[in-house]
């Protein structure tokens, strides 16, 4: 287990941050926690759980089994333990990441590893979840080590992971067809010269998640006496009982929504999130961990419940796919509407719901800035990885990043194409 | 920006809460409640007299108050705060609704000093007795639906923020206080009296609160509708008289430059114009600054619409009898909310008593601004991905490009070239880390109580850092240079745009002044390939980010006020303005 200097550093400064006044500032903040990933709904629930009282009976408790029987038997609950242990699932997180940019760039991406880790625990979106407390970022966890296990063909552990990870919540299961994807092929791009695989191999692969999956459920209904958890923690995301604001786009519709179109509006929404999954992977079907990437930004803009956390999984990862850059067309105003609306959301909030001055309508049109900040960082990305695959006019590639090359020369590799904003985020300078 | 305090811009004042009914009631205060408060005055005028004490002073007003029959009790308070001690003790009393189970509040206050020369010692009796003589008055009556809360607060601003935090239960580091005796309910609203004068001609409107916090506009004109036809007092914004309301004296009371040709002057529009830029220069001296301009600013930051109403002095004709019936009738209107004020306008400019800017035409001003800076800063971003260099012939690769239908006809070409954004981010943090090193500075005593040497010693310091800065930065001499100042630029102009932009809707005033500030400056720098063309250019933009810090009252006031009363004003000078500029003149120091 090699790593980079940067990680324990990191750690240590984000240790010192957590015994700082700021957690217990950003427990209750709605942009950082759902009702879904809050710390303190899940003391409530354990807290009831631990005398007696089943917490799904009650209409606020929607963590997972899973977590309900960790917390209240091995894991802390206590602000300072937790926060340790947040800490360091964080620091599991960035190595998970770090597993993939080793396995995606391979040995060339040697000199980057401390900017990446870097990218994954200096991330604000990221880091400001884990002070809170958020279980979002267990989720992040968990995420990356499903994608880390599968870029290093570990077959079992991913699909055990991911079937984990989807009792925790239920959207992730629309990472199953880019991971099985990814299982069968590699984590390396074959955009340019497509390799066709028999889509038998991948059945067996679907029964195991399948098998893991019917486990936990059984671990799940056990551990909580009962079957009312799957309406409560995975129903909660398809008929939205907690309309708590966040980041996210569902809340305020379904506000202003009169009672008899809201089932039909929850399908709309449901069924829109899943619409993506089929497209996204048949045309990265060569590259299914970019896939998985895009599929990632999808659902931190249009899930239920996200927060922060969701969109910020998706800008970090998107360090790893470093050849990418040279392609995105906007990356400074994606920038700017991220720096805005970051701004703007915790503002309006306060205006909103601290100050009394503002009202819903402002927080609602700052999450809008958001989706737009999150949707344009998605779709430039779209389009470059699509780019990337294509290459430059006169055959060569650019690269970004400088990724075993000099950064010198770059203004003179394909600079032929008038017109086109070319970015490159020309870090170092050697 | 200049266009604000235009007429044509500006609506009228309207109450859009329907329960408030304001001016609808019978008044019943009398000239035997005026006896009383002259009474109540003489008593509080042999306490200055004699140079009582806070705690004899809060001991007589809350004797008063309890042989009234009212709940009634003081509060010592004691600030520990690097810009001085202050003490003092409060007194208050409940006078418990009749009608309700009490779970909602109004308050009625005053202060030991007047807001006059924010608190520069004139005594606000007359304020107090008010405040007394309506205690035993309005306790006769059973329509209260809220319970009344009456506050005297000791000092000017810091003894009412002592109350409302200990009423409201949040701590401060630097406020030890001891906790009320007498809870009440919810406060929804509250009245400030500040009657400084013997009598008054006009009462006066101030509305601005803490951080730049506005009361729901609803208040004000209740109050102010109130005060015209139940009252019969006229209403002014501040104490800035109407110019227009004295014929004959018009261009010697009004701020129209004397060197302007008479006719000029006498226009209607004209003094329409200089009375609302004066009211409007007024609020943003004060929003922009943060501090509240009378005590009820202090409310707002707990999610209270409060307002003072300033009995502007003047030799006559109003007294005691004119403002117990103003402040009697809007007590009732105030009794009348079912919900807290919610309907009329949170964001607005006040050019009149009776005329406002909404924040739809104001906000364009400074957002326009803020715009023009993020272009510009996007334009420098562009500019700074591309270079003309001229084109070699021989250069098979231009070669290709020429003979492509992407010809160009001048003999350069633009290439790309790569942009270092890592080292121009880390010069950014640097600069905000300077100005967290300053602030943290400003906010220790030893600094504070030095401030005439401290401040150039700072000064130096700061614009010693800048250079420091410039010089660790990493290859400026290998060719092809590096575009580190565009980038920089193209990074401070969408920042600043970005503060603006964010201000704009917290605080209006702070942003149009950033906008003010920031605006040319940042737009104009630019390298300069000539030594002492840099270092007068980075001398002027250090002095522009800096230059405050020679200000010695200022600054120490503005700390005060972050120290005691939370403003937010001193840390975002420091972190967020002071850093901007000083970006800028780092960008000076580039020699392309």
């Amino acid at each position: 287990m090699r790593v980079p200097l940067t990680l324990p550093a990191l750690v240590v400064v984000r240790l010192l941050l957590a015994l700082s006044p700021l957690p217990a500032l950003l427990k209750w903040d709605h942009q950082l926690s759902s009702p879904l990933t809050s710390f303190v709904k899940l003391q409530e629930g354990v807290h009831l759980y631990k005398n007696g009282i089943d917490p799904y009976q009650g209409g606020s408790f929607y963590h997972s089994p899973i977590y309900l029987s960790l917390f209240s038997t091995i894991l802390p609950t206590s602000p300072l333990p937790s926060l340790v242990l947040w800490t360091a699932v964080d620091a599991l997180a960035a190595y998970a990441l770090l597993c993939i940019w080793r396995a995606r760039v391979g040995e060339k991406g040697r000199s980057r590893e401390g900017l990446v880790v870097a990218a994954y625990l200096l991330n604000p979106y990221l880091f400001l979840s884990n002070l809170a407390l958020s279980t979002a970022s267990i989720e992040n966890m968990l995420m990356l080590w499903v994608l880390a296990f599968a870029s290093s063909h570990n077959p079992s552990p991913s699909l055990l992971t991911l079937s984990l990870l989807t009792t925790l919540s239920l959207p992730s299961i629309l990472l199953l067809p880019p991971l099985i994807m990814l299982l069968l092929s590699s984590p390396l791009s074959k955009l340019k010269n497509p390799v066709w695989k028999d889509i038998r191999r991948a059945l067996p692969l679907l029964a195991e998640f399948i098998v893991y999956e019917v486990a936990l459920c059984l671990v799940c209904t056990l551990g909580s006496g009962g079957w009312q958890w799957v309406g409560r923690c995975w129903g909660v995301g398809l008929t939205l009982p907690d309309l708590t604001p966040n980041p996210g786009l569902w809340w305020y519709f379904f506000t202003e929504m009169f009672d008899h179109f809201r089932p039909f509006f929850l399908m709309v929404f449901s069924v829109h999130l899943v619409i993506y999954v089929i497209p996204i992977c048949l045309k990265f079907q060569h590259d299914p961990l970019y896939a998985s990437f895009l599929l990632l930004g999808i659902l931190g803009i249009f899930k239920p419940y996200p927060t922060l956390a969701d969109p910020g999984l998706f800008l970090s990862f998107g360090v790893v796919f470093c050849e990418v850059w040279a392609y995105l067309r906007h990356p400074f105003p994606t920038f700017l509407l991220h720096l805005h609306s970051s701004l703007l959301l915790p503002l309006f909030h306060h205006l909103w719901l601290g100050d009394g001055t503002g009202n819903a309508n402002f927080f609602y049109a700052s999450t809008l800035v958001f989706g737009l900040a999150g949707a344009g960082g998605l779709i430039d990305a779209v389009w470059a990885g699509l780019r990337c695959g294509v290459g430059d006019v006169n055959g060569k590639v650019r690269e970004g990043m400088g990724v075993g090359r000099e950064g010198r020369e770059m203004g003179e590799v394909g600079g032929g194409r008038e017109g086109e904003m070319e970015v490159d985020w020309e870090v170092i300078q050697e | 920006m200049l266009l604000v305090p235009l007429p044509f811009l500006s609506q009228g004042t309207y109450i859009d809460e329907n329960a408030l009914q304001p001016g609808a009631v019978n008044t019943y205060w009398s000239w035997g409640d005026v006896h009383r408060a002259d009474r109540y005055l003489e008593g509080l005028e042999a306490l200055r007299d004699n140079n009582a004490s806070s705690n004899e002073r809060a001991d007589f007003i809350s004797k008063e108050f309890k042989r009234l029959g009212l709940d009634a009790s003081t509060q010592r308070y004691h600030y520990a705060a690097a810009t001085g001690a202050i003490d003092g003790v409060n007194a208050y009393a409940v006078l418990s609704s009749p009608r309700s189970s009490g779970s909602e509040a109004m308050v009625i206050s005053a202060s030991w000093l007047s807001r006059t020369g924010e608190g520069d010692g004139t005594l606000n009796l007359r304020g107090v007795s008010t405040v007394l003589s309506l205690a035993a008055f309005l306790k006769k009556y059973s329509l209260w639906a809220k319970d009344i809360v009456f506050v005297i607060g000791d000092g000017y601003l810091d003894g009412m923020h002592a109350w409302l935090s200990a009423y409201h239960g949040a701590p401060s580091s630097v406020l030890e206080a001891d906790s009320l005796e007498l809870p009440s309910g919810v406060i929804w609203t509250a009245l400030n009296i500040d009657y400084p004068g013997h009598s008054f001609s006009h009462l006066g409107i101030f509305f601005e609160g803490v951080n730049g916090r506005l009361p729901n506009q609803d208040l004000l004109n209740s109050f102010q509708h109130i005060s015209r036809y139940t009252g019969g007092v006229p209403v002014l914004v501040y104490d800035h008289l109407d110019p227009r309301d004295y014929p004959g004296r018009e261009v010697e009371m009004s701020n129209i430059p004397s060197w302007l040709p008479d006719f000029v002057k006498n226009m209607e529009d004209v003094q329409e114009y200089s009375y609302a830029a004066k009211n409007v220069l007024r609020h943003v001296g004060y929003q922009a600054r943060g501090m509240p301009s009378g005590v009820h600013g202090l409310f707002h930051q707990f999610r209270i619409d409060a307002i003072t109403i300033f009995a502007v002095p003047a030799p006559g004709p109003h007294g005691f009898h004119a403002i117990g019936r103003v402040v009697e009738s809007t007590l009732r209107t105030m009794n009348n909310l079912l919900e807290r004020l919610h309907a009329s306008f949170f964001f607005y400019l006040l050019k009149g008593p009776t005329t406002f800017m909404k924040i739809g035409t104001y906000l364009p001003s400074a957002v326009l601004i803020s715009v023009a800076l993020l272009f510009g800063g996007l334009g420098e971003w562009v500019n700074a991905g591309w270079v003309a260099r001229p084109a070699f012939p021989s250069d098979e690769k231009s070669k290709d490009i020429l003979a492509g239908p992407t010809q160009l006809p001048l003999k350069s070409r633009w290439t790309r070239r790569s942009r270092p954004v890592l080292p121009v981010l880390s010069i950014i943090c640097f600069t905000h880390a300077t100005g967290l090193l300053l602030f943290f500075l400003l906010t220790k005593s030893w600094v504070l109580d030095h401030l005439p040497v401290m401040s150039p010693i700072l000064f130096l310091l700061v614009s010693l850092l800048a250079p420091a800065a410039f010089f660790s930065l990493p290859s400026q001499t290998l060719p092809p240079s590096q575009p580190f100042s565009t980038i920089l630029k193209s990074f401070t102009l969408c920042l600043a745009s970005t503060v603006i932009s964010i201000i704009s809707v917290l605080n209006f005033s702070l942003a149009a002044t950033l906008a003010v500030l920031l605006g040319v400056p940042l737009s104009m720098v630019a390298p300069s390939p000539r030594v002492f063309g840099r270092i007068g250019n980075y001398i002027g933009y250090i002095t522009l980010g800096f230059g405050w810090l020679f200000f010695i009252p200022q600054v120490q006031k503005a700390v005060w006020a972050w120290e005691v009363l939370g403003i937010w004003f001193a840390p975002f000078v420091c972190l967020v303005y002071a850093p901007l500029v000083m970006q800028a003149a780092i960008v000076c120091l580039f020699t392309s």
